[in-house]
């Protein structure tokens, strides 16, 4: 059997430059510096930035842009909208398909462009308070391209066979202190039997939020920010990985920009386990 | 740390909420997503859906479900159904890699609506009228029945003269084959006598 192990992003090999921003004017700062620098500052002032860090962004409905990274043109061209065939629906799918057409599903775009922004804003925000992401899918043809996906951004990705207590046992299959992944991003919900991927209920058990991309044969109850889309088509696979990738990166570089503008965050992550 | 692994029970956020809320879960420990999830909160609320497999005994819920998708058929389905019924597939393959290729079927429907549209001539002879106006632009349809009910009778019609033809040519073969064997049989016969 292959090393069940969850394959760890190097955090070094993150590429800023590969974001096109405008505002941001570091250039090429070391990133383990940054990190390093822990100055001391009284309680207050401490308190002041972190509300500052931490809640400035929330206010805005979208801090970091991420409308401009696609459109529905775009989707379309991935073939994003097709769905599988008619036998194939999912019940709780039919409120985001458009109609059928000879049989095959064709999924309303509009409402996918509403719910892959909220994904993505949510993504980014996470990653912006420095959650751990992980990247799940279990369609062996693009395992590559989705481990590629999370080494690029520095995030974790699981392409492999879930082993049942891997988030619900985690202190003892990993050992005591584990920490748990702040989101879980599923660029396919079914496994290789197409069933329901065991991750999206254990995400659900452990209290862990899930973005998933849900085709017209997926159950999307469970799934916090749903984005109903194609997840046969590699384009479309393509498309969504460097979303997601372009996303996070976006993120943690505003994070770092936000950090030199207002010094950092006196208060360590917070440790959910 | 404490947590709620009900997951059929309400949502995560309402679940975490709640343990806030009791103290059980201190503020300093709170997830990192709690409060990007109070400020973007999904458009439907995550709560588990029980997807019972009893649903065969309802029909009426077995109605609405289908409505509840519609078909998506367009005012020209009427014309390129025609045109496959005719002409079966177009001379010229689909070519789906790329994004703004027109099918031999697409052109014929468009000119289908333009000459509906100038409203020149009659329903009944707009189809041959396109077919003319695309030849004319150097588009050769040509007619491929279906293999449903016109072809049976095409096959019975061309076997009957195929069969006349066989067996005149069968009667020649065996006549030229015969002599043919004598000759080579007299070939055989002087070459392996040697032997």
């Amino acid at each position: 059997m292959a090393a069940r192990v969850l394959t760890k992003g190097l955090l070094l090999l993150r590429n800023p430059r590969l974001v096109p921003t405008v505002l941001y004017l570091c250039r090429g700062q070391l990133h383990a510096t940054a990190a390093a620098i822990k100055p001391l500052q009284s309680n207050i002032e401490s308190n002041a930035t972190d509300n500052k860090l931490l809640n400035q962004p929330l206010e805005t409905a979208d801090f970091f842009r991420l409308s401009e990274l696609f459109s529905l043109k775009e989707l379309f061209d991935a073939r994003v909208h097709l769905g599988h065939k008619k036998g194939c629906r999912h019940r709780l799918m039919e409120p985001y398909l458009f109609g059928c057409r000879l049989d095959q599903d064709v999924i309303d775009l509009d409402q996918t462009v509403e719910n892959l922004q909220a994904a993505l804003n949510v993504t980014a925000h996470v990653a912006y308070r420095g959650g751990i992401i992980l990247f799940v899918s279990r369609r062996r043809q693009f395992s590559q391209l989705v481990e590629c996906t999370a080494r690029d951004c520095g995030e974790y990705a699981h392409t492999r066979y879930w082993q049942g207590g891997i988030l619900t046992n985690a202190p003892i299959q990993y050992g005591l202190g584990v920490r748990l992944p702040d989101l879980i991003v599923f660029l396919s919900t079914l496994n290789n039997v197409f069933q329901q991927h065991v991750g999206i209920r254990d995400a659900a058990k452990m209290n862990i939020p899930t973005v998933g991309i849900v085709d017209s044969n997926c159950n999307p109850s469970l799934v916090t920010y749903p984005v109903p889309g194609n997840d046969d088509t590699p384009a479309a696979m393509e498309l969504y990985c460097r979303l997601f990738k372009m996303t996070i990166n976006r993120a943690k570089d505003k994070r770092k920009h936000m950090e030199l503008l207002h010094g950092p965050a006196a208060s360590p992550t917070t440790t959910s386990s | 740390m404490a947590g709620s692994r009900l997951e059929k029970f309400g949502t995560i956020y309402t679940r975490v909420r709640d343990l806030l809320r009791s103290g059980i879960i201190k503020q300093s420990d709170k997830p990192i997503w709690y409060d990007v999830y109070k400020a973007f909160p999904p458009k439907r609320n995550p709560l588990y859906v029980k997807t019972s497999t009893k649903s065969f005994n309802m029909n009426y819920g077995k109605r609405q479900r289908e409505d509840a998708v519609p078909d998506i058929f367009y005012k020209e389905d009427l014309v390129r159904a025609k045109f496959y019924e005719v002409y079966a597939t177009g001379p010229r393959p689909l070519d789906l890699s790329r994004l703004n290729f027109v099918s031999t079927c697409q052109r014929f429907v468009e000119r289908y609506t333009e000459l509906e549209r100038s409203g020149s001539l009659e329903e009944s002879s707009l189809f041959e009228e396109t077919a003319k106006a695309l030849l004319a632009e150097g588009v050769v349809l040509r007619r491929g029945k279906r293999e449903r009910g016109p072809a049976v009778t095409v096959a019975a019609e061309s076997r009957d003269p195929v069969l006349g033809v066989k067996l005149a040519d069968i009667l020649e073969e065996q006549h030229g084959a015969s002599s043919a064997e004598k000759q080579d049989s007299e070939v055989h016969t002087a070459r392996t006598s040697p032997q």
